[in-house]
């Protein structure tokens, strides 16, 4: 059995059905058993003529990320797909309209664009949509009838997925579209093969678990229920909104409650006070809302109250650009607060990675007693992947605090008793006899207000020192190292949604015969120290890709290990390019671009 | 206001006290407002309220900004949360979303509630969080050593206004009633009798209830709302006054110049507890 690995992309207009055409086929090729890497862009309008595009990667095992090349391009509205020819590799597929509804001008119409060595694959899309449908809303059902006839698709589950999909239209609606698939897939089918990419005869893996197709922000969500989210807190902000929509539905059903806040402060005060009165509690932002959050965050630090609070980066400073992605509130996320931020944040990498990282949250903000942040970004929240959901159930502590004793007669409770690993066991009202009172303003064992400086440095010590425990949290990878082994030229270290498009350049690279790895690192804060500088003991180079303009991690790095980093932060307002990437691992690794042209 | 007739003796008083029971809400820790502060007859209120309802120690949090009133969780025996300036109540909101069995207190200052924290009312008066919200007005900031506040009346030199408060004090007594608030009184630190009465009665009070007590800053107001002057200017809300009338209670609302005293508004409906209950059942769920 050959490896398939094929891209597909669909361009259209807002309203073309762009976006759910992406759903249907990334949905109908997991249920028949492929892996999928799915990221949509769209415009942060609702209505109007804006460009959306759903890029798809579809692989018998799981890629890290999208192909700066696609194999097939699809155009609903040539207007926006124009642009986009040159995406398509040599000897791929576009697909297009070939009988426009109106005369077009020079250079308007797709047939015109398509680049020597792409195969043109016009066909009267809108003239089968309305014989099989009576109309032209479907034509989105068409084309996608037409990839699946062209690249070998079978129909089945497709037809079943449209059906789900329109069954709360009514059955007219979902053999409307049905039928629409129908005429397009024969029309796929009837049509001259287009080489090298087709989808061959594949048997569905059998695998360890359950395998479902989910969002990132999906999955934090799934995260969030496993790990038994008892209350969440929330403002409505692109790209993380989905996450409480998702909870608004899943939390009422087992119980559980969730508030749309005033705004981001009551968010947040809300998710301390709810982590304080001892219920697992959350909320979930974007840049500018974390901006609101961070006075907070310093109650939550200098209080020890566990809470989660999951960012989803977008483009920034300020308003900046909500509907495109960006790695650019670490810095907020790190040092976000008055005073010494002591806090643990994590950053996954991948939609997996968004489920364990959000079920680990709770694990660690009730074990360490601290605010944990989530760190998402906008391509990593709305990009759709298989994961594969273990089949033992969901790898989550339900109940991470350290045991509280039952105090002695006479005995007052110690909120802040000075322990050895600096966490002091919690008690929250309700706990007959411990009454206490946390505060803002710096404290004794007690929790009474106290700021002499031997004290202050105390507290100092247990909020900082505590925190290093996580490094080594169990079932819990802190970093990881991919790619080869012992002394490498090229070293990639990455944070968060990058390292997919790191690990796929790093593969490249090594199919050219250059000697690299690369290191992911989850955990941001605490800095996991000497993981990473063992790494860049082994590499000759260290190569820092990241999305923002300042290199905000590769300042981190620098910072905190004064050793120098090769940095590569672009902000090109969607992910890394995987090509610049290998690019620069090339030229690092003294690989000059005749060689490999040889 | 009644004035005793028989002498009261220290000794008396003190068994009167320590019999009560009472002071076992009281925090080992001495208050630190001034002497002479109206907010001692608060934490006095507090404590009767809480003695007289019975309601256990370990099962109530007093959550509070920041500000001078907003000391008041340490000198109590409750749990308590001391946390930003102006977010007393989206704090306790939490706090009740996580637990309902505990009462919540919120406590906070002029500044900090209608200033800074001012956004946060409208919201917890219209989901009837059952918190009840206890707002000291001293008119002044008093822990920064006299700015002029929210409520500061029109004239009030301050150290921020050396040249006179030019703004008209916010009327928060209108504001609440028309944020929905369902329980809205007003009580003076000089009468402690009946506003320990008061406090009692919004503890009670099943759903968002907000006590406006006017207290004295003997530090940094010596014209303004001194002890002399609203002895003066308070008075009783009319006998005749129905807490079930919503315009009547706005129409005594809007004597500012003599403050009325006592339940100006109270009208029973579903808490946010029973909403988030009222949710769980229409999503097919079942309370945890």
């Amino acid at each position: 059995m050959n490896a398939t690995d094929i891209q597909i992309a669909i361009c259209g207009s807002a309203g073309d059905g762009t976006i759910a055409a992406g759903d249907i086929l990334r949905n109908a090729v997991a249920a028949a058993g492929y892996r999928v890497i799915c990221f949509d862009v769209y415009p942060p309008e609702i209505r109007g003529f804006g460009k959306c595009i759903s890029r798809l990667r579809i692989t018998t095992e799981q890629s890290y990320s999208l192909k700066r090349q696609s194999d097939v391009l699809v155009s609903l509205d040539d207007s926006h797909t124009i642009p986009h020819a040159g995406e398509v590799r040599d000897n791929g597929a576009v697909i297009f309209e070939s009988q426009p509804i109106s005369p077009c001008a020079e250079g308007e119409h797709m047939s015109g664009h398509v680049l020597p060595g792409q195969i043109p694959y016009g066909f009267p899309i809108r003239e089968l949509a309305q014989k099989a449908t009576g109309g032209a809303r479907s034509r989105n059902l068409v084309v996608l009838g037409f990839i699946a006839g062209l690249l070998g698709l079978a129909p089945a589950s497709f037809q079943k997925i449209i059906e789900k999909k329109f069954a709360k239209q009514g059955p007219k609606v979902v053999a409307r579209n049905q039928a629409g698939f129908q005429a397009g897939f024969d029309a796929g089918k009837g049509s001259f093969k287009l080489d090298d990419a087709a989808f061959g005869p594949f048997e569905k893996p059998a695998s360890a678990g359950k395998v479902i197709m989910l969002s990132g922000n999906a999955a934090v969500v799934q995260g969030c229920i496993d790990a038994e989210l008892a209350t969440f807190f929330g403002y409505p902000i692109t790209p993380a909104t989905t996450i409480m929509e998702r909870l608004a539905t899943e939390l009422p059903k087992r119980g559980h409650r969730l508030l749309q806040t005033e705004d981001e402060i009551s968010a947040m005060a809300a998710t301390v006070g709810a982590g304080f009165a001892g219920a697992r509690a959350a909320t979930a932002t974007s840049g500018p809302g974390l901006a609101l959050m961070a006075e907070m965050l310093g109650l939550a630090t200098i209080t020890e109250t566990p809470c989660v609070i999951f960012v989803s980066q977008r483009g920034g400073p300020s308003t900046g650009m909500p509907t495109k992605t960006e790695q650019s509130d670490l810095n907020a996320a790190l040092y976000g607060s008055p005073g010494d931020a002591q806090r643990i944040v994590i950053a996954p990498t991948n939609v997996e990675g968004c489920y364990r990282c959000a079920g680990k949250a709770f694990e660690m903000a009730e074990r360490y007693q601290t605010p944990v942040i989530v760190l998402l970004d906008l391509y990593l929240s709305n990009r759709y992947e298989t994961v594969t959901l273990a089949a033992s159930g969901p790898p989550f502590v339900l109940d991470a605090n350290k045991p509280l004793r039952r105090l002695e007669p006479g005995e007052v409770y110690k909120r802040y008793a000075l322990t050895a690993d600096g966490v002091s066991p919690r008690a929250v009202p309700g706990d007959a006899g411990c009454m206490h009172v946390i505060t803002g303003l710096e404290h004794n064992e007690l929790g009474r207000p106290n700021d002499s400086a031997e004290m202050h440095t105390a507290m100092s010590r247990k909020r900082h020192d505590k925190l290093q425990a996580a490094l080594e949290h169990p079932d819990f990878a802190v970093t990881k190292r991919f790619g080869n082994t012992g002394r490498v030229k090229v070293g990639i270290l990455a944070w968060g949604s990058t390292f997919g498009e790191c690990l796929e350049a790093m593969f490249m690279a090594q199919a050219e015969g250059i000697v690299c790895s690369a290191m992911k690192v989850v955990m941001l804060s605490p800095f996991p120290t000497k993981a990473i500088s063992a790494f860049m003991d082994d590499c000759d180079a260290v190569l820092v890709p990241e999305v923002n303009y300042e290199g905000q991690f590769a300042q981190l790095v620098q910072g905190v290990l004064a050793r120098p980093v090769v940095r590569l932060s672009r902000v090109p307002s969607s992910p890394m390019p995987v090509e610049l990437i290998l690019g620069e691992i090339r030229r690092l690794s003294g690989v000059t671009a005749s060689a490999i042209a040889s | 206001m009644s004035i005793p007739i028989m002498p009261v003796y220290v000794d008396v008083k003190l068994r009167e006290v320590q019999e009560s029971g009472r002071l076992d809400y009281r925090s080992r820790s001495l208050p630190t407002w001034c002497p002479g502060c109206g907010y001692f007859a608060i934490v006095e209120g507090m404590t009767h309220a809480c003695n007289e309802m019975g309601i256990p120690r370990d099962q109530a949090v007093v959550v509070s900004g920041i500000g001078c009133s907003s000391r008041f969780p340490f000198f109590v025996d409750l749990y308590g949360v001391h946390t930003l300036h102006g977010r007393a109540l989206p704090v306790a909101t939490g706090i009740k979303t996580a637990n309902d069995r505990l009462t919540v207190i919120a406590v906070g200052g002029d500044g900090d509630g209608f200033a800074i924290g001012g956004g946060h009312i409208s919201h917890a008066a219209k989901r009837n969080v059952d918190i009840t919200y206890l707002l000291f007005d001293n008119g002044i900031y008093g822990l920064t050593k006299g700015q002029t506040s929210p409520l500061s009346a029109v004239g009030l030199k301050t150290t921020t206004t050396p040249f006179e408060n030019p703004e008209r004090p916010l009327n928060p007594l209108m504001m609440l009633l028309s944020y929905g608030a369902s329980w809205v009184g007003q009580a003076y630190a000089g009468r402690p009798d009946h506003l320990r009465e008061m406090i009692t009665q919004a503890i009670a009070h099943r759903g968002f209830s907000y006590l406006h007590i006017l207290s004295p800053c003997v530090t940094f107001d010596k014209t303004s709302k001194t002890y002399v002057n609203l002895g003066l200017q308070t008075r009783d809300l009319p006998e005749s006054h129905d807490p079930g009338d919503l315009m009547a209670a706005m129409h005594q609302a809007q004597d500012l110049d003599h403050p009325a005293l006592g339940l100006y508004y109270q009208q029973f409906r579903p808490t946010l507890g029973d909403t988030f209950e009222q949710v769980i059942a229409k999503s097919g769920g079942s309370s945890s």
